[in-house]
């Protein structure tokens, strides 16, 4: 699909495999197990604690899932960096509001993007806490 | 603090394999939801399937423990339903989003504005989510093998037997 000028990615059962290894390492050496939903409620939490502590405090789900910096929430923050890394040294970092496939089907316009994008997000985390994925 | 560096460097590793393979951009996620490019998929499945046989096997020499969630079928089929809605519109995962940051795919931060927002309303609505939707067909921390009453090593291989004739479907089609 339309880059011509970026090299091909890894081989996804090989980044797939050293992702499985990674996970192993990280159980064994941590006992941490990945996952990335939980931070956005911490997330969610620390924003919502800069309008109104006692709120928060008293908020059962908050209670159960504290807003902390913890390992997921460096977990996440690190997915960020190593992907910053990865798209540096390969030629494959695009400054981009709207994905080719998305403004095929719907066109250039940013803020349509960025609302769809909005709501879709709203609506996945919603679904990602209910499951408790 | 040792677990903070841990989760940091253990992340970066994620995001750098995820950015390397490609697998973090709305086109590859979409993709994969539209059934034209399996990569995702790929990818998904070769982790679990790897991640399976050695966590179960450091689990066999009593090395570490299993996390295993409670099964609560109202939770996990409507959570499940709505996810992927949320997921088709955005297209990024809740950690991949991050990545796609990364990689300059900026549309990702309306996703992570709408993610702690969703996460915000979750908050809101569980006491109501407790009285109602997780409380229908909970099942508490089963696994497949416990509830066949067989050894997990048979589940494993028959997963990983499941795991590359899918594979092969994929390569043969040409996904």
């Amino acid at each position: 699909m339309g880059n011509i000028s970026e090299p091909k990615g890894w081989n996804p059962y090989l980044a797939g495999a050293l992702t499985g290894l990674l996970l192993i390492l990280s159980v064994w050496a941590a006992g941490k197990y990945f996952g990335a939903s939980t931070t956005f409620v911490r997330g969610a939490g620390f924003v919502e604690q800069t309008f109104s502590q006692e709120r928060v405090a008293t908020m059962e789900y908050f209670k159960k899932e504290m807003p902390k910096i913890d390992w997921q929430w460096m977990f996440v923050v690190g997915i960020f960096f190593g992907s910053v890394i990865a798209a540096g040294t390969s030629k494959s970092f695009r400054w981009q509001g709207v994905p080719a496939m998305w403004e095929n089907r719907f066109g250039p316009n940013k803020a349509k993007r960025a609302a769809a994008a909005f709501l879709g997000g709203t609506i996945a985390m919603f679904g990602a806490r209910l499951a408790d994925g | 603090m040792n677990d903070l560096i841990y989760g940091l460097v253990t992340g970066a590793i994620f995001g750098f394999l995820l950015q390397k393979a490609r697998v973090i951009r709305y086109d590859k996620q979409i993709a994969a939801l539209r059934l034209m490019d399996m990569t995702i998929v790929k990818f998904m499945f070769t982790t679990v399937l790897v991640a399976m046989v050695g966590v179960y096997l450091l689990k066999d020499l009593e090395l570490v423990k299993l996390s295993i969630k409670t099964t609560i079928l109202g939770g996990n089929i409507i959570g499940g339903l709505i996810f992927g809605i949320g997921w088709a519109l955005l297209g990024y995962c809740p950690g991949t989003s991050l990545g796609a940051l990364g990689e300059g795919r900026y549309d990702s931060i309306w996703g992570i504005i709408g993610m702690l927002t969703g996460a915000a309303l979750f908050a809101e609505l569980f006491p109501l989510m407790k009285r109602t939707v997780l409380t229908w067909g909970n099942f508490g921390k089963i696994t497949i093998p416990g509830i066949l009453g067989i050894n997990h090593w048979i589940v494993i291989i028959v997963m990983v037997i499941l795991g590359v004739l899918m594979f092969r479907f994929f390569e043969k089609k040409g996904l």
